[in-house]
């Protein structure tokens, strides 16, 4: 009965004293019983010292009965813990470096997990997790216009609500906005300056708390009855941060209003602290029902059934909760035949090929506890490849931390060969060795847990821009501490090991004949050098990585875009949000660039629906006049409805023909500008000006006429290839209008930052209405939509820097060591007429040679590295000739640094002193 | 020292003390009067080394001590026999009996 022992052996170890006087008191009952017997035939004093002479040595009954229950395993842990303390505070030095280092390994390994937990394993804070499913993509977010055959990444309003009618392996579905609006909100009680400060705002059906299963702290939530009528239902439930921030926590806000637009609000309820909606990383403030959509998007209506099955608005993410006892297939099985009842009727008049296209339609089940969330694709793999350099970062520290207590222990030989002679048992002194190293790394990572902290909010501030903070609850949880203990013990087991072992083997004779007894016999690998050739080698992967990664982010940021990156400002205007009506938008946009053109020290002003270096885009089928249409998805073009002089302003070089001008606009024959991707596609052998083209659009067709070619541009981001694009008037537009915003495009001549405000006042005189207008230059948008690669490329920047330091220290020391281990043989060199210069070379070798291996061993581990990452990297082969060769440079400029100091000292050696040693 | 009285062999006085504990529990006094009780005299424990090696044994998990009131009304530290001090007790005669058996053969024999 183990537990019991261990009962015995905790109250041995903590109520010692107590133990103690309770055998005091057993052996004098013992000898007064005695006593009493003797009693019988002896007078009083007699008996009693008979008893205690009878009894015997009663300090050594003490003695003996105290180690009978004393040697335990928890009392030699104790007492290992004691002595490591002491041990680590003679030396303060060595104590500190290594905490500091281990610090950091462990800080750097939980600062990474605990965002990868949050973004990629946490569930979501809801009742079961695991019976979640996702019918749409839960990695995807926007709104789509139209079909793509393959799996739907989202569904439409009237889709889901036959789905939340119809299905059977649910017991309930819920549907959400996929993204959130950033809307001005405004309190009833307006209190502070922070009225009318845009608030996240996430529209969801009434089944959504319900199905989740969290219920508001505050309040209610909303139930079905909000599904019934449209534009009826101003109810509102706030989260916890928006409740505090903007109400200050007031117990009474239930019935307060708040005002979003034009429409005000009753929140009805405060959702949980913990709750932060489906999406991981949105933090919506507000919840209002999907039925208050056109009061949250003025002007547009994303809920009526459309009136062509080409045209539906997928915007929703829908989330089933599986009936007890359904499992995932069946599901499947269960929605893909109600999926497919449902848009069969929709299919009727369709060609044979749209039909078996639009047919091709599913909607993947996949496992919903994790939540949706765009970071698990945009992050998850460069949090992937940190998480394995801080992983590597660790290793190596652990490697000079066991380089360091080797050396230690070779200069403890004595003490431990003494401990021997005492009769210290082998696993005990392995026990004490690793005791230490594992006290090592607990402060560690201890002090790791607080640098994770910092280094959290770092990184969330790396990959966060204006426009899109990234915000993620990443405080210490179960799982971090636990990953985070884990590590430790790991590191300080693995790292405790080898010097542990060392220490069992320690040999009487050896030691016996004093500090000579060191020597390093040669032909002898010791572990030190071991260690050493595994750094040098996981350092070279972390350098080549590192320089693939640096070298990729700034061919990302230097590529050429097609058009000025460094003198246009752009931002977005959206008018119809903001109570203007359709048919005031072109004048209003008009005015607007009027003003800005006729301001001082600007280069032009245009527009364009599509804005650069966003990710929305339109994408139609084209056909030309007079040509077969090319068959499915090779007939697509993307396109953007531009403003006069968009192609000057920009700095697009024109290669044929000529731009879009003011005497475009209007409702006359439509032109059209192609770029050079699509002239090349299109017309091989032709010359495309003047030719008509066709764009199939949702409402039919519309037609252009060429009159320029372009050259290519990568108009939404620095990765995008080229592709057929073609440029038609903003005021002569194709389809839908002017309803969806546009981005202004001003060229300034001089230092943009120093005009952005006086473009700010001239768009309020222009339009009152609209919001302060928030500008970036296009090298500020493409440098936001560069974070993640910045980020990589600068932490595993820092990380292999900091391998190279650590690998110099590493090698520094066995170098060192090694060194003074061959004094005698050095000052025999010297004394048989040895050159300095032989002398240094002798040392120098040594340490290349471990350098040479080391990367012999890394390059293979480069290549197999590079081949996981090479999706990540733009413009260079994952075997980069020159980062492998700078990563190994490098390492041997290292392996020259490190010996050095302790090859000068060899050189110096006087022959007679080192002769003399021995 | 008297020559009929025998010093315990290491290892027996275990055995000895189990036995005693028996027929119920008793304090470390009186399991040592016990055994020179039934041994008639002849067997002597050495009482120095009792109150360690009942330790052991509470260690082992074969008896348990137990704070109770004397036969005198004084406070004193009982032992007990535990279920797996019952088999080791066993366990530990058949081993004994083996033993003695087999040195009396060879001293029968030789």
């Amino acid at each position: 009965m183990w537990w019991k022992d261990c009962g015995l052996r905790l109250r041995a170890l903590f109520f010692r004293r107590r133990m103690d006087e309770e055998l005091q008191e057993e052996l004098q009952f013992h000898i007064d019983m005695q006593a009493r017997k003797n009693q019988r035939n002896q007078s009083d004093r007699e008996a009693k010292r008979q008893a205690r002479l009878q009894f015997g040595s009663v300090v050594r009954a003490t003695e003996e009965c105290r180690e009978e229950r004393g040697i335990s395993s928890i009392g030699i842990a104790a007492r290992d813990l004691r002595f490591a303390l002491r041990m680590l505070r003679k030396s303060p030095g060595f104590a500190a470096v290594a905490i500091l280092t281990l610090a950091l390994g462990i800080g750097a390994n939980t600062a990474i997990f605990s965002v990868i937990n949050s973004v990629l394993l946490s569930n979501l804070p809801v009742k079961d997790p695991q019976q979640l499913v996702f019918l749409t993509n839960p990695d995807e977010q926007g709104l789509e216009i139209g079909f793509a055959d393959g799996n739907r990444d989202f569904v439409t309003y009237p889709e889901f609500q036959q789905l939340e009618q119809n299905n059977q392996a649910f017991s309930g579905v819920l549907a959400a906005s996929n993204f959130t609006a950033r809307i001005s909100v405004e309190l009833q009680t307006a209190d502070s300056a922070a009225n009318g400060a845009p608030a996240r705002i996430s529209m969801i059906s009434g089944s959504y708390f319900s199905v989740l299963g969290v219920t508001p702290i505050l309040g209610r939530a909303f139930g079905p009855e909000v599904d019934k009528l449209h534009d009826a239902n101003p109810i509102a439930v706030i989260s916890y941060a928006f409740w505090q921030d903007r109400f200050g926590g007031a117990r009474d806000v239930i019935g307060r209003r708040i005002r979003i637009l034009n429409t005000s609000y009753e929140v009805v309820g405060v959702a949980p602290l913990q709750f932060h909606g489906e999406t991981v990383g949105a933090n919506p403030d507000i919840w209002v029902p999907l039925t208050m959509q056109s009061e949250v998007f003025p002007g547009q209506d994303y809920l009526s059934e459309e009136t062509s099955p080409f045209r539906k608005t997928e915007w929703l993410q829908a989330i089933g909760r599986l009936k007890p006892g359904v499992t995932l297939a069946q599901a499947k099985a269960s929605i893909e035949v109600e999926f497919h009842q449902m848009i069969e009727t929709q299919a009727g008049g369709m060609s044979e090929e749209e039909k078996r296209q639009f047919l091709n339609q599913h909607l993947a089940v996949t496992p919903g506890s994790h939540g949706a969330s765009t970071l698990r694709g945009d992050f998850g793999k460069p949090l992937l490849i940190l998480m394995v350099v801080v992983g590597l970062i660790l290793l190596i520290t652990g490697a000079n931390i066991a380089n360091i207590l080797l050396a230690r222990s070779a200069a403890r030989q004595k003490e431990i060969s003494i401990r021997v002679a005492l009769g210290a048992s082998g696993s005990r002194l392995f026990r004490q060795v690793l005791t230490e190293s594992i006290l090592l790394a607990a402060i560690g990572g201890a002090v790791g847990l607080l640098l994770a902290q910092w280094a959290d909010a770092a990184l969330l501030r790396m990959v966060s821009t204006t426009s899109n903070q990234v915000r993620l609850d990443v405080h210490p949880n179960p799982a971090v501490l636990a990953f985070t203990f884990g590590v430790t013990l790991l590191t300080g087991i693995l790292f405790g090991l080898t010097p542990a072992f060392q220490a069992t083997r320690v040999d009487l004779k050896g030691t016996s004949r004093g500090v000579a007894g060191a020597t390093a016999r040669p032909g002898r690998v010791s572990t030190g050098k071991i260690l050493v050739v595994a750094q040098v080698s996981l350092s070279l992967l972390l350098l080549v990585v590192a320089g693939l990664f640096v070298r990729s982010f700034r061919n990302l940021s230097e590529t050429q875009l097609g058009y000025d990156r460094d003198h246009l400002l752009e931002f977005f205007v959206d008018p119809l949000s903001y109570g203007y009506r359709p048919t005031e938008i072109p004048a209003l946009d008009r005015s607007i660039l009027l003003r800005i053109d006729a301001m001082p020290g600007i280069g032009g002003a245009t527009l364009i629906d599509n804005p650069l270096m966003s990710s929305r885009d339109s994408n139609s089928p084209v056909a030309i006049e007079g040509q077969k249409p090319l068959p499915g998805n090779n007939a697509d073009a993307r396109w953007d409805m531009v403003g006069p002089h968009f192609f000057s302003t920009t700095g697009i070089r024109i290669l044929e023909g000529r731009e879009i001008t003011d005497g475009d606009s209007g409702n006359g024959q439509r032109v059209g500008v192609i770029n050079e991707t699509m002239a090349r596609k299109f017309f091989p052998r032709s010359n495309p000006i003047g030719q008509r083209v066709f764009v199939q659009t949702t409402s039919g067709q519309a037609p252009f006429i060429i009159v320029g070619v372009v050259q290519d541009s990568k108009q939404h981001g620095a990765r995008e290839k080229p592709f057929p694009r073609f440029y038609v008037p903003y005021f002569n537009p194709i389809g839908n209008d002017w309803t969806a915003g546009a981005a202004i495009i001003v060229r300034t001549a001089r230092d943009p930052s120093s005009v952005s405000s006086a473009i700010r006042n001239v768009v309020k005189q222009a339009a009152p209405n609209l919001p302060t207008v928030a500008m970036e230059t296009i090298d500020q948008r493409l440098a936001d939509s560069l974070v993640t690669d910045r980020m990589i490329a600068d932490l595993s920047g820092a990380f292999g820097m900091l391998a190279v330091i650590l690998v110099c220290i590493g090698l520094y020391g066995v170098i060192a060591y090694a060194t003074s281990g061959r004094t005698n043989e050095i000052g025999i060199r010297i004394a048989l007429g040895a050159q300095r210069s032989g002398i240094l070379w002798l040392i120098l070798r040594e340490s290349l040679l471990l350098v040479l291996i080391g990367a012999a061993i890394g390059v293979p581990l480069v290549f197999a590295a590079s081949k996981w990452i090479s999706s990540l990297l733009f413009g260079l082969q994952p075997a980069d000739p020159v980062a492998l060769a700078f990563a190994i440079a490098l390492m041997f400029l290292i392996g020259v640094l490190a010996s050095y100091i302790p090859a000068r000292r060899a050189t110096r050696v006087d022959p007679m002193v080192a002769l003399r040693q021995e | 020292m008297d020559s009929s009285r025998l010093d315990l062999l290491q290892g027996t006085l275990d055995l000895l003390i189990l036995r005693a504990l028996r027929s119920g529990a008793m304090h470390g006094w009186a399991i040592s009067e016990r055994i020179q009780q039934i041994s008639q005299d002849v067997l002597r424990v050495n009482q120095g080394s009792l109150y360690p090696a009942l330790h052991r044994l509470e260690h082992r998990g074969w008896i348990k001590a137990e704070w109770g009131v004397s036969e005198l009304g004084r406070r004193a530290r009982f032992y007990s026999l535990t279920a797996s001090g019952r088999k080791q007790l066993e366990i530990e005669a058949v081993n004994w009996s083996k033993l003695t058996d087999a040195i009396a053969r060879v001293l029968r024999m030789a």
